[in-house]
């Protein structure tokens, strides 16, 4: 259970990330929470690291007009402990809360966790629920990218070699906003067999429905999501839910419709 | 080797270290501070539990380099902490320890929970404390030690948690229907591509090994001369992670019914990962013999490191992206391209298992 061999490297700023990034078989390490244990298992052989807890830009929190925007090295335990503004009515304390454990927590990063883009992970799903968008550095210049469709399966992400995800923009939530979130583990802590993700927002006439921890990205369920009432109780039945979400097996679909179901009922309870 | 400082226990310490040594193993074997021990080594027992810079963290997936400029406080700088005291009379009243492997990882993450949630319920222990794994005692002692302590008025000298400074689903034609159940053990996939041409030549491309093995991104033959074995080696990325799989494939085919079956084993050698698999693709013509659609029937089974990472719903995502590659390569072949096919441009892993099995399966019949 040790690594193999690797070479490191700690930058001090984005550019030097951002050119150590470029090598040839080189790892952002952003808290290393994921990578660790594939490291140790020797499922992962980076030739280099890059060790961007130095990178003070990654650590930034900003309240730009409507959104929150966190940077990449946000750790979840800071979320959890109310460091970082409430501006999604406890949506993302409670998310970061429920993150694996807090030793985890402690360490792991928000961007680390979008950008290694486990399907089981609660930031795909959270943040593909409230819109976020993201920021993305390489060596030209930096761009945006709307967390819906940023990751594009299992693992995979539209980030590309050498660009490395720098900032996390959240629209913040009205008063008036309903949120939901519901994950099903074996076990408290454990990688999520099914996610149930709400928000909806009456100010911007915004509604969002994601089922996450599906196997690859996290669905958003649009026609879902257009029945749902901002002021009153919807009467969605249980095969509404199912005839809108994607295809899966029958365990699978009843986990993931019970995720989403519940969710609902948080949303609205609230 | 890289130089690192860190202060552990109170004290300065200087060393300088290979980039992938632990904390875990740079506390025990550099500083003999064998009081954190090592349970699973990635991270889901938390044994190797120690406090960075206040907050506790596992030792076992962090680096030391990583920690360069911490604070490290290791179950022996906890001696004379009066709250830690506290614990340890509890865990000894409650019998909350029988071996003692578990016990420095849960007496600092209980500390730790006490600091943070003073008075919390014993629900509230129970999940915060899920992190932590003891495999001998049990957990009703460890909670009723916790509880007794957490009701309690936290001592003076101990400092509360310090606050850190903050200012698509699968794009192809795949819905996986129900499969027949598998061997004990087995995951079983379906997966559907429909191709634009009679099932014929889609039958002719798939008894050609040479031409269809090409199709499967990252699959590669070894040694085939034709006939009914093959040797082939199957390279596959999945995020961070890369394998590569050698083995050998039998085939079967069945050109009436058009059914064939490969069979398959096969290892990676830097995982020690053993995969071991059947696959079988059934062509039924379409559009009046204009098309055809392939069914495959993926059944396989691993053994090893790779096997813990093994989760269904992501192979199952990962073979859907791997099925629409091969199904354009397949038709890029068909229509008579030369091109060389694409590669699957996606991130690195073990479900180069299940591309290894799709690879040969592809072979022959």
């Amino acid at each position: 259970m040790k690594p193999a061999p690797f070479d490191y490297t700690r930058p001090a700023d984005l550019p030097g990330a951002l050119k150590a990034l470029g090598g040839d078989g080189a790892r952002a390490l952003a808290g290393g929470q994921s990578l660790g244990p594939m490291l140790n298992l020797r499922l992962a052989r980076p030739g280099l690291l890059v060790d961007l807890r130095r990178v003070d830009e990654l650590r930034r929190i900003e309240q730009r007009g409507d959104a929150l925007v966190l940077g990449a090295m946000t750790t979840h335990a800071s979320i959890e402990d109310g460091q970082v503004p409430d501006t999604t009515r406890g949506m993302l304390r409670r998310v970061a809360a429920d993150i694996a454990y807090r030793a985890v927590r402690t360490r792991g990063t928000m961007g680390g966790s979008l950008a290694h883009a486990d399907p089981a992970a609660d930031w795909v799903t959270a943040l593909t629920a409230l819109d976020a968008t993201l920021t993305i550095a390489r060596g030209g210049g930096t761009s945006t990218a709307l967390m819906a469709g940023f990751m594009t399966g299992a693992f995979a992400t539209a980030l590309g070699d050498g660009a490395m995800l720098t900032a996390i923009s959240i629209p913040s939530l009205s008063d008036r906003a309903r949120w939901g979130y519901y994950k099903i583990c074996r076990k408290p802590g454990e990688f999520a067999d099914a996610i149930g993700a709400v928000v909806l927002d009456p100010a911007r006439d915004y509604r969002r429905v994601v089922m996450g921890a599906v196997g690859g990205a996290p669905v958003v369920l649009e026609s879902l999501a257009a029945k749902l009432p901002f002021d009153s109780t919807p009467t969605l039945t249980r095969a509404e839910i199912e005839a809108a979400a994607p295809a899966m097996d029958s365990v699978d679909r009843q986990l993931h419709v019970v995720a989403v179901e519940r969710a609902l009922a948080q949303a609205y309870a609230r | 080797m890289i130089p690192v400082e860190l202060t552990i226990n109170g004290k300065a310490v200087k060393k300088t270290v290979e980039p992938r040594l632990s904390l875990a193993d740079f506390l025990r074997d550099h500083l003999r501070l064998t009081g954190t021990h090592t349970g699973c080594e990635h991270g889901v027992c938390g044994a190797c539990t120690v406090e960075v810079d206040g907050q506790i963290a596992r030792s076992c997936i962090n680096l030391a380099v990583a920690c360069d400029g911490a604070q490290v406080r290791s179950i022996e700088g906890f001696d004379d902490d009066p709250l830690m005291e506290k614990l340890r009379q509890a865990f000894t009243a409650e019998h909350a320890l029988q071996c003692g492997y578990c016990t420095p990882g849960m007496l600092i993450a209980a500390r730790d929970l006490i600091r943070r949630k003073p008075g919390a319920d014993l629900a509230t222990i129970r999940h915060a404390m899920s992190g932590n794994l003891c495999r001998c005692t049990g957990y009703v002692g460890i909670l009723r030690a916790i509880q007794r302590v957490i009701g309690e008025p936290l001592p003076a000298e101990v400092a509360p948690a310090p606050k850190a400074v903050v200012a698509v689903t699968p794009s192809a034609a795949v819905p996986p229907a129900a499969a027949p159940a598998g061997r004990a053990g087995w995951t079983t996939l379906e997966q559907r591509i429909d191709l634009p041409h009679a099932p014929d030549k889609v039958w002719a491309l798939f008894q050609d090994l040479a031409r269809v093995a090409p199709c499967m991104p990252g699959a590669e033959l070894v040694d085939y001369a034709g006939g009914d074995r093959a040797r082939g080696r199957v390279t596959a990325k999945f995020g961070p992670i890369s394998a590569s799989f050698e083995g050998e494939a039998s085939f079967r085919a069945d050109p009436a019914q058009r059914i064939g079956t490969i069979l398959g084993t096969g290892r990676d050698r830097r995982s020690a990962t053993r995969a071991e698999g059947e696959v079988r693709y059934t062509l039924t013509p379409l559009a009046d013999g204009k098309a055809t659609r392939v069914v495959i029937l993926l059944q396989f089974g691993l053994a090893g490191p790779l096997a813990q990472f093994g989760r269904t719903s992501l192979v199952q995502d990962f073979v859907s992206r791997l099925t629409v590659q091969f199904a354009r390569n397949a038709e890029a072949a068909l229509a008579g391209s030369t091109a060389a096919p694409k590669q699957l441009d996606t991130g690195s892993m073990l479900w180069a298992v299940v591309k290894a099995w799709l690879a040969r399966l592809f072979g022959r019949g």
